[in-house]
C-alpha cells in the first residue's frame, strides 16, 4: 500500500459523485493504470509483461493507444465499486467512437452486476467524448504470429489444437497466477507468456467500506491487455476461443437483455476488432476462432483430445492448488461442471467420461436442479460460461437413447418427466456440430474451422 | 528371521563342501539392488551367509534398473537408432562393472556383443516379437553375468546360470504369438535331476529372473512382474528351504502405504491370504508368484535390502492356530459395473448364460459378481479397450434387449481379506456402520471366506481407507496388538522420523498426582503448562491470522484465562458459554459465537452484544432477517463429506446436521443482501480427530474458491479437529506440516486472512482423570476392574468408542501381565472406561489414571445414577 496515496481517507464509493480515470503510464514492463473517487486516493492497478522487449519506435503510437484503451476497460473493475453518476477522464477526451465502445463495454458488461444489485444503468454510464479522432491507424508489419490466450477449458485448447493443425505460429497467453491454466499451456507445447495483473489492494478495502461487488467484463479486460501484449511481443493477431452460444443472453430483465458473457459475444468482438483497426494498427486482428461453432460442436473437437483429459478444468470453482484427483479440479456442482459433463457425454465412451470428473453427476439426484437449469426447464439458463439450452437438450436426448446412459437418475428424469413436455422438433444432436454464422478470421487461419470441425 | 549387518567382505568360503542333499535358498533382487557397487556388497553378504547357513544359493535378478525399459525403448527405433541405443547400454554396465572393480569381463562382453548384433540385425525370420524377446532379454543376461564374476572375485565361488535351460514356458493353445513370447507362463514341478545336477556342479548359482525358453528353444519373456515369477519358480523347481525377495520395503502392509500411513506390516501370511491382498491391489508381490510356491509348500520371505534387520513378510502354509483376523484392506479404482435385471431372469433356464455370452463377444472379463432374483450385477476391471473404445455402449446396447442395463462407474472395490472373514462379522458394525454413509452398489464374499467387498463410489476411497483401517483396529477386527501377525506401521518405519515423543507430563507429575488422588476421588487434572505449550506451537509458525478457542472442550475458567493470556480468541456455541467467556476474560478478546439450530433470542443476544455471529442455514435470515441489519456476519457451509474418528464427531455430509449445502449458497447470498447483512466470512468444520495435516489447507483452498465468488468475504475459518493421538505408539499430529500446507495455500490466496478454532487440540492432553480401583470381578473368561469414576465422569469411551490409555498409576512400572475389562460404578452395560487392557494385577484403593481426558470430559459430565461426576483441579 505504501506506494499509494493514504491521504485523503478512502470513502464509501457509493456515496461518491464521478469516477475518474487518473493516468496511465508504461515503463520497463509495467502498466500503471490509475482510477479515482472523486478526489480520494488513487486506485493503481499494474499490468506486468514478463521480459518485456523494448518498444520498436514504430509501434510507439499504437502501443499508446492501446494502453489508453486498456485503462478504459480496466477501469470497470473499480467504477463499479460506486457506479457514481460522472465519468471523468483526466489529460484526454476519447473521441466518439472510443466513447461509443465505453458506453456499451460498461452498459452490457456489467448488465449482470445491475440485475444481481437491483441497479439501472441505463442512462447513466455516459463517458465523455467529444476528443478528436487521430489519423487512421496504419499498418506496422506486425510479425504473422497469434496470441491465444489460454484458460485452462476446453475451449482455448480446442483454438490452440486447430491453429497447431494448420501451422501457425502461436504463443499461448494468459493473463494472472493459476496452476491450472499453467499446466494446461505447458501441455500445448506453444511458447508461453503469462501476464501479471495485480488490482489495486485498495479494491478490498473498498468492498469493506461497503462497495457494490459482482460480475465484471473480465474478457474484454483480458482483451485489452493482450492487445498491447500483441504490440509489444510482437503478434498481429489475437485469437480468442469464444463460441457461439456466448452471444446469446442469460435472461431479460426489465427490457434488458443480460448475458453473463457478453464481453465472448459476438456484438463485442465486432466493435473490439473495428476499434483496434481503426485506432491502434490497420493489421492488428482481433477474433474468436470458436465464433462459428456451437459448445456441443467443441466439445465433440475437444474429445478427440485426449492429452488434456487430466489437465483441463472448466469448472468455475477456480482452484488454484492443483491436486491429482479429479475432485481437485471439478467440484461435481456448479453449472460449468454440469454443462461441461453433458456435453462431452456423447462424444466420449462413458468409463472415460466419468474417469475425467472422478464421479457421475447424471447419476445424482442433488445435481437435479443445476441440470434443469441448463436446460431452462423450471429455470432460466445460470449465470455462466454455459451453452445455450436448446444444446443441453439435444445432449440430454442423445443420452436418452444410449442404453449405457438411460438408466442413470437424471437421464431417465429426462425421459420420464422433462421430454413429455417440450418441443421434441429441435432435440437432433447432428445440426448444432456444423458450424454456421459470422466469424472475423483473417484468411489466414481459415483452415482451422475445418480442423475444429474435424474435417 | 532377522538379519544383522553382515561384514562388507566375505571370509573365506565355507571351508566343508555341502553335501548333495543340502537345503536350497532362492534370494531375488530388483532392479534398483544390481544397479550400484554398493548394492552388489549387500547382494554378496546376503548370499554368502545364506551359504554360510549350510544351503545352496540361487541368486535371480532383474536387469538393472531402468534397462528393461531402454531395452524395449530401442526395439521400437528406426533401425539407423537402435545401434546408438545399444552403445549406451554398453557404456552403462561397463561403467558399473569398472565401479565394482573388475576390469573387462569376458561374460558380459559376450552379452554385449551380442546385443549389438541383435540391435544391428533387426528381427530375422523369427519374427518381430521373438526378436523383441531376444533384445530384451539381454538386461537379465548382463547383470547376471556381471554378478557371477564379481560374487566370485569377491571370495563367493558362483556358477552363472541360464535360466532358460531349467525351465520352459507352458503350451498354452489358446495363447496369441505375443502372448507366447512376451508375457509367457511356466508350471514348475520339483525337479530333483535338475537339483541334482546344479549340486554336482556348484554351490551358489546366479541367474536371470524374466526369461524363460518355450517349446522350441526360442528365448520368452514372463511379463510383468517377471522376476519375482522366476524366483518362485526355481523355489518349485528345487523344493527350497525358502525364497527371499528382496526389495525396497519391507513387506506387505495391512493396506496400501500411501493412502494409509499406519498401514501395518504383515509378518506372517498363508498362502491364500497373500493371493487376495495381492490380487486386490498391493504391489509389492506379483499375484502370479504364490501359486508355484504354494503347491510345492516353499516359504516366500518378503525383505527390504536396505533394511535387512526387519522381519519382513512370511508366505507360507497356514496356521491353524491363530486368532481370526482381518489382514488387510486393499482398493482397486476405475471399476466400471453392470447392473442388469429383469423379471425374466427368475428360474429361467440359460439367462446368465445368454448375458455373460454378451461379455465374452465383446472381450470384457467379468470380475465380481452379486445377484438377485431379478438383479446380476457385475464388475469390469479398468481396461484400455473399456476406457477409449465404445465397448460399453456396445455391450449396453446388446444387453438392453434381454433387461434393463444400467452401467455404474466409476466405482471403487474395497475389500477385507482375511482368513474366517465370516467370522468377525460380529465385529465389523463401526465398518458397517461407515459403509452405511455411502452409496454401495455390491457386496460380494466368497465361499472361501478369504474376503468381504464393497463397491462404492471412487471419489470417497482416499477419504475412507485410513478410516476403515483405524476402525478395523479399534474394534479388534484387525489384531494390530497381535505381534506374530503385525509388525510396526508404515509410518514407524518409513514415515518422517518417528522422534520419540516426550514422555507425558504425567509421568514426572506422578507423586502429585498420587497425593491428589488420596485426598479425593475421582478427580479430574488439568495441567496449565501443556495448554500454554499447545496453544503456543500453533501461534509459533505465523501462518493464522486468528486462533479462537473452542470453548466446549473445557470452559474451565483458569483455562480461559490461561488461553486469552496466550492471545486467543473464543469460539462459543450458547450463550452460557459466551457468558462464561464475558465472565473469565478480558473483554477485549474476541469472540465468535457459532450456534447449531439454536433458538431465536440466542441470536439476537449474542449480536445485540456485538458478537461475530455464524449461520449455517437460510432460516435464520428468511425468519428473524431484522436482527441481522448491517451486522457482519460469517457463514458455515458443508463441504459435502465429512472427516473423523466416529460417526457422532463427524460434521461434515449430509449425514450431519451441521453447515449449509453448498447448493443454497446463492440463495443465503440474496438472503443476507435482503436483510442488509454482509457476510465477512466463510467457515467450514469437517470432524475432529483428524490427523492429515493436508487437511486444512485443503478446506481452507475450497473455501477460497468459493470466497472468489462472493467478494465481501475477508476471513476464512477452517475449523478445527486438529487430531490427538490416543496410542501412545500413535505419531502425533505434524503441526509444522500443517501450518506449511497453509502457508502455501495462503500464498494462492494472499487477500483472506486463516482463522482456526481448534479445542480438543489444546487441552486433551493437559488433562487426566484420576480414580481408584474398588474391586475386581471374575466372569469367564473376562476380568473386570471397577474404578470409582464412570461413564457419568467421562462419557468418551461409551459415546463415541473413544480409547483412552489407562496406567495403574500406583504401579507405573510393574508388569503389566494382566488382561482387564475397566468399568466404572453406573448401572449401565455401556459403563465401560476401556477394554481388554494390560495392566499390573490391581488391587482395591490403586490410583488409575485415564489419559487425554481435558476435553470433552467435564465438560460433558453428568450426575446420571444421581452420582457426582469428578471434580476439577488445575496444577502448573
Amino acid at each position: 500500500m505504501s506506494a499509494e496515496k493514504t491521504m485523503p481517507a478512502l470513502q464509501d464509493p457509493r456515496q461518491a459523485q464521478a469516477f475518474r480515470f487518473v493516468r496511465c503510464g508504461y515503463a520497463d514492463g509495467v502498466a500503471e493504470l490509475a482510477y479515482a473517487f472523486d478526489d480520494g486516493p488513487e486506485l493503481v492497478e499494474r499490468v506486468v509483461f514478463p521480459q518485456a522487449p523494448a518498444l520498436p519506435a514504430e509501434r510507439r503510437a499504437a502501443f499508446d493507444a492501446a494502453l489508453r484503451l486498456l485503462h478504459l476497460v480496466a477501469g470497470v473493475s473499480y467504477y463499479k465499486a460506486g457506479v457514481p453518476a460522472r465519468i471523468v477522464v483526466d489529460g484526454w477526451t476519447p473521441d466518439a467512437a472510443a466513447a461509443a465502445l465505453m458506453d456499451e463495454l460498461y452498459l452490457h458488461g456489467l448488465a449482470e452486476f445491475a440485475y444481481r444489485n437491483r441497479l439501472d444503468l441505463r442512462g447513466r454510464i455516459r463517458f465523455p467524448r467529444g476528443g478528436t479522432a487521430g489519423a487512421p491507424a496504419t499498418t506496422l508489419h506486425l510479425p504473422r504470429r497469434t496470441l491465444v490466450p489460454i484458460g485452462g477449458g476446453k475451449d482455448s485448447l480446442v483454438a490452440v489444437e486447430a491453429l497447431k493443425r494448420i501451422g501457425e505460429q502461436a504463443t499461448a497467453a494468459w493473463v494472472g497466477r493459476s496452476a491450472l491454466i499453467e499446466a494446461c499451456a505447458s501441455r500445448t507445447g506453444l511458447p508461453m507468456l503469462n501476464l501479471g495483473r495485480e488490482l489495486s489492494p485498495l479494491l478490498f478495502e473498498l468492498n469493506r467500506l461497503g462497495a457494490w461487488n459482482g460480475h465484471i467484463p473480465v474478457t474484454a479486460i483480458n482483451s485489452a491487455i493482450l492487445a498491447c501484449a500483441a504490440l509489444l511481443y510482437g503478434h498481429d493477431t489475437i485469437a480468442f476461443a469464444n463460441e457461439r452460444s456466448a452471444s446469446s443472453a442469460t435472461l431479460e430483465y426489465e427490457g434488458q437483455a443480460v448475458n453473463h458473457q457478453w464481453s465472448k459475444g459476438l456484438a463485442f468482438e465486432r466493435m473490439f476488432h473495428a476499434y483496434l483497426k481503426s485506432h491502434v494498427a490497420a493489421d492488428l486482428h482481433y477474433c474468436s476462432l470458436l465464433r462459428p461453432f456451437s459448445e456441443l460442436a467443441v466439445t465433440r473437437a475437444f474429445a478427440r483430445l485426449p492429452q488434456y483429459f487430466d489437465a483441463f478444468s472448466s469448472c468455475n470453482r477456480n482452484f488454484r492448488i492443483l491436486g491429482p484427483r479429479p475432485a481437485d479440479r471439478w467440484c461435481g456442482q456448479c453449472p460449468k461442471c454440469h454443462f461441461v459433463f453433458l456435453a462431452l457425454a456423447p462424444f466420449l465412451p462413458k468409463p472415460r467420461l466419468l474417469a475425467i470428473f472422478g464421479r457421475n453427476l447424471l447419476d445424482d439426484d442433488a445435481q437435479t436442479a443445476g441440470f434443469d437449469a441448463l436446460m431452462e426447464y423450471r429455470d432460466h439458463k445460470p449465470f455462466e460460461c454455459v451453452g445455450e439450452a436448446a444444446e443441453a437438450r439435444a445432449a440430454m436426448e442423445a443420452l436418452a437413447q444410449r442404453p449405457e446412459w438411460r438408466e442413470d437418475a437424471l437421464v431417465a428424469r429426462y425421459r420420464e418427466e422433462i421430454r413429455p413436455q417440450i418441443l421434441t422438433a429441435q432435440l437432433a444432436l447432428e445440426p448444432w456440430l456444423e458450424p454456421s454464422g459470422e466469424h472475423l478470421l483473417p484468411a489466414r487461419l481459415s483452415g482451422a474451422l475445418d480442423a475444429i470441425r474435424g474435417a | 528371521m532377522p538379519d544383522a549387518p553382515l561384514p562388507a567382505t566375505v571370509s573365506a568360503p565355507a571351508a566343508a563342501p555341502l553335501p548333495p542333499a543340502a537345503p536350497w535358498i532362492v534370494v531375488k533382487f530388483g532392479g534398483t539392488s544390481v544397479a550400484t557397487r554398493e548394492r552388489w556388497d549387500t547382494i554378496l553378504r546376503l548370499a554368502a551367509s545364506r551359504r554360510a547357513e549350510g544351503a545352496r544359493v540361487v541368486v535371480v535378478v532383474s536387469a538393472l534398473s531402468g534397462v528393461t525399459d531402454a531395452l524395449k525403448a530401442l526395439c521400437a527405433l528406426p533401425p539407423d537408432e537402435r545401434v546408438a541405443a545399444a552403445g549406451r547400454l554398453t557404456e552403462r554396465h561397463r561403467a558399473l562393472a569398472a565401479e565394482m572393480g573388475l576390469g573387462r569381463v569376458e561374460a558380459m562382453e559376450r552379452w554385449l556383443d551380442s546385443l549389438q548384433r541383435a540391435a544391428a540385425d533387426g528381427p530375422g525370420a523369427g519374427g518381430e516379437l521373438a526378436w523383441q524377446a531376444e533384445v530384451q532379454a539381454h538386461g537379465e543376461l548382463l547383470s547376471s553375468a556381471l554378478g557371477a564374476v564379481f560374487l566370485t572375485a569377491k571370495g563367493l565361488s558362483t556358477q552363472w546360470l541360464d535360466a532358460r535351460t531349467c525351465y520352459a514356458a507352458t503350451d498354452l493353445p489358446f495363447l496369441n504369438e505375443r502372448a507366447r513370447l512376451l508375457s509367457a507362463q511356466v508350471e514348475p514341478r520339483h525337479d530333483p535331476a535338475l537339483a541334482a545336477d546344479l549340486a554336482a556342479r556348484g554351490e551358489v548359482f546366479i541367474t536371470q529372473g524374466f526369461i524363460a525358453r518355450d517349446g522350441q528353444g526360442r528365448t520368452v519373456l514372463l511379463g510383468r512382474g517377471g522376476s519375482d515369477t522366476s524366483a518362485s519358480y526355481f523355489g518349485a523347481l528345487l523344493r527350497a528351504a525358502r525364497v527371499e525377495i528382496w526389495t525396497d520395503v519391507a513387506g506387505m502392509f495391512s493396506a496400501n502405504p500411501r493412502q494409509v500411513p499406519a498401514a501395518r506390516l504383515l509378518t506372517r501370511l498363508d498362502y491364500e491370504e497373500a493371493q487376495e491382498i495381492a490380487t486386490t491391489g498391493a504391489k509389492v508381490l506379483h499375484p502370479r508368484c504364490l501359486s508355484p510356491l504354494r503347491e510345492a509348500r516353499v516359504p516366500l520371505l518378503i525383505k527390504d535390502t536396505q533394511r535387512p534387520e526387519l522381519a519382513g513378510t512370511e508366505i507360507g502354509p497356514e496356521v491353524r492356530e491363530q486368532a481370526p483376523s482381518i489382514k488387510a484392506i486393499s482398493s482397486r479404482r476405475g471399476i466400471t459395473l453392470v447392473s442388469m435385471e429383469s423379471v425374466g431372469m427368475w428360474q429361467q433356464v440359460g439367462f446368465l448364460a445368454d448375458v455373460f455370452a454378451h461379455f465374452k463377444r465383446h472381450g470384457l472379463s467379468v470380475d465380481l459378481i452379486g445377484s438377485a432374483e431379478t438383479n446380476v450385477t457385475v464388475s469390469l476391471d479398468p481396461t484400455e479397450n473399456l476406457l477409449d473404445s465404445d465397448v460399453v455402449a456396445a455391450l449396453a446396447a446388446d444387453l438392453a434387449r434381454v433387461c434393463r442395463v444400467k452401467v455404474i462407474a466409476p466405482c471403487a472395490a474395497v475389500t477385507l481379506v482375511g482368513r474366517g472373514m465370516r467370522g468377525m462379522l460380529h465385529k465389523l458394525s463401526a465398518v458397517l456402520a461407515e459403509f452405511g454413509q455411502l452409496r454401495v452398489h455390491l457386496i460380494t464374499q466368497s465361499s472361501n471366506n478369504l474376503n468381504l467387498t464393497f463397491v462404492v463410489d471412487e471419489d470417497v476411497v482416499d477419504d475412507l481407507l485410513p478410516r476403515l483401517h483405524e476402525m478395523l483396529v479399534r474394534a479388534g477386527a484387525l489384531r494390530a496388538d497381535d505381534a506374530t501377525l503385525f509388525g510396526p506401521s508404515w509410518q514407524a518405519l518409513y514415515g518422517r522420523a518417528a522422534a520419540a515423543a516426550p514422555a507425558p507430563w504425567w509421568r514426572a507429575a506422578r507423586p502429585r498426582l498420587l497425593k491428589l488422588a488420596a485426598e479425593r476421588s475421582p478427580r479430574y487434572v488439568y495441567h496449565l503448562p501443556t495448554v500454554r505449550a499447545h496453544a503456543r506451537a500453533l501461534r509459533a509458525s505465523g501462518v493464522i491470522d486468528r486462533l479462537y478457542y473452542a470453548v466446549k472442550a473445557n470452559p474451565h475458567p483458569v483455562l480461559l484465562r490461561a488461553l486469552a493470556e496466550e492471545g486467543l480468541g473464543f469460539e462459543c456455541v450458547s450463550p452460557g458459554e459466551l457468558a462464561a467467556v464475558a465472565a473469565n476474560v478480558p473483554a477485549s478478546a474476541p469472540r465468535l459465537f457459532t450456534p447449531n439450530f439454536a433458538p431465536r433470542g440466542d441470536y439476537a443476544e449474542a449480536l445485540a452484544d456485538g458478537i461475530l455471529t455464524t449461520l449455517d442455514a437460510l432460516h435464520p435470515l428468511q425468519h428473524w432477517g431484522r436482527l441481522f441489519k448491517g451486522r457482519e456476519i460469517a457463514l458455515r457451509v458443508d463441504l459435502g463429506r465429512g472427516l473423523g474418528h466416529h460417526d457422532k464427531v463427524r460434521t461434515g455430509g449430509e449425514g450431519s446436521k451441521f453447515g449449509l449445502p453448498l447448493d443454497q449458497l446463492d440463495a443465503f447470498l440474496a438472503l443476507a443482501d435482503d436483510c442488509g447483512a454482509r457476510l465477512r466470512g466463510l467457515h467450514a468444520h469437517l470432524g475432529s480427530g483428524i490427523l492429515d495435516a493436508a487437511h486444512w489447507g485443503e478446506v481452507y483452498a475450497q473455501l477460497a474458491s468459493l470466497a472468489e465468488r462472493i467478494g465481501s468475504i475477508e476471513f476464512l475459518n477452517v475449523g478445527g479437529g486438529l487430531g490427538v493421538p490416543a496410542h501412545p505408539d500413535d505419531l502425533p499430529l505434524d503441526v509444522h506440516a500443517v501450518m506449511r500446507h497453509l502457508a502455501e495455500v495462503k500464498r494462492a490466496y494472499p487477500q483472506y486472512a486463516l482463522w482456526m478454532e481448534p479445542g480438543r487440540y489444546l487441552v486433551a492432553e493437559a488433562g487426566v482423570l484420576l480414580a481408584r480401583v474398588t474391586q475386581d470381578k471374575r466372569k469367564g473368561a473376562a476380568h473386570y476392574l471397577g474404578a470409582d469414576a464412570g461413564m457419568n465422569s467421562l462419557i468418551r469411551p461409551a459415546l463415541y468408542a473413544a480409547w483412552h490409555e489407562i496406567v495403574n498409576l500406583s504401579r507405573l512400572d510393574a508388569e503389566a501381565d494382566t488382561l482387564y475389562q475397566v468399568v466404572g460404578p453406573i448401572c449401565e452395560t455401556g459403563d465401560v472406561l476401556g477394554s481388554d487392557r494390560r495392566l499390573p494385577a490391581s488391587a482395591e484403593g490403586d490410583v488409575l489414571l485415564i489419559a487425554n481426558a481435558g476435553a470433552y470430559g467435564a465438560a460433558m459430565a453428568s450426575r446420571y445414577n444421581l452420582r457426582e461426576p469428578a471434580e476439577e483441579t488445575v496444577i502448573e
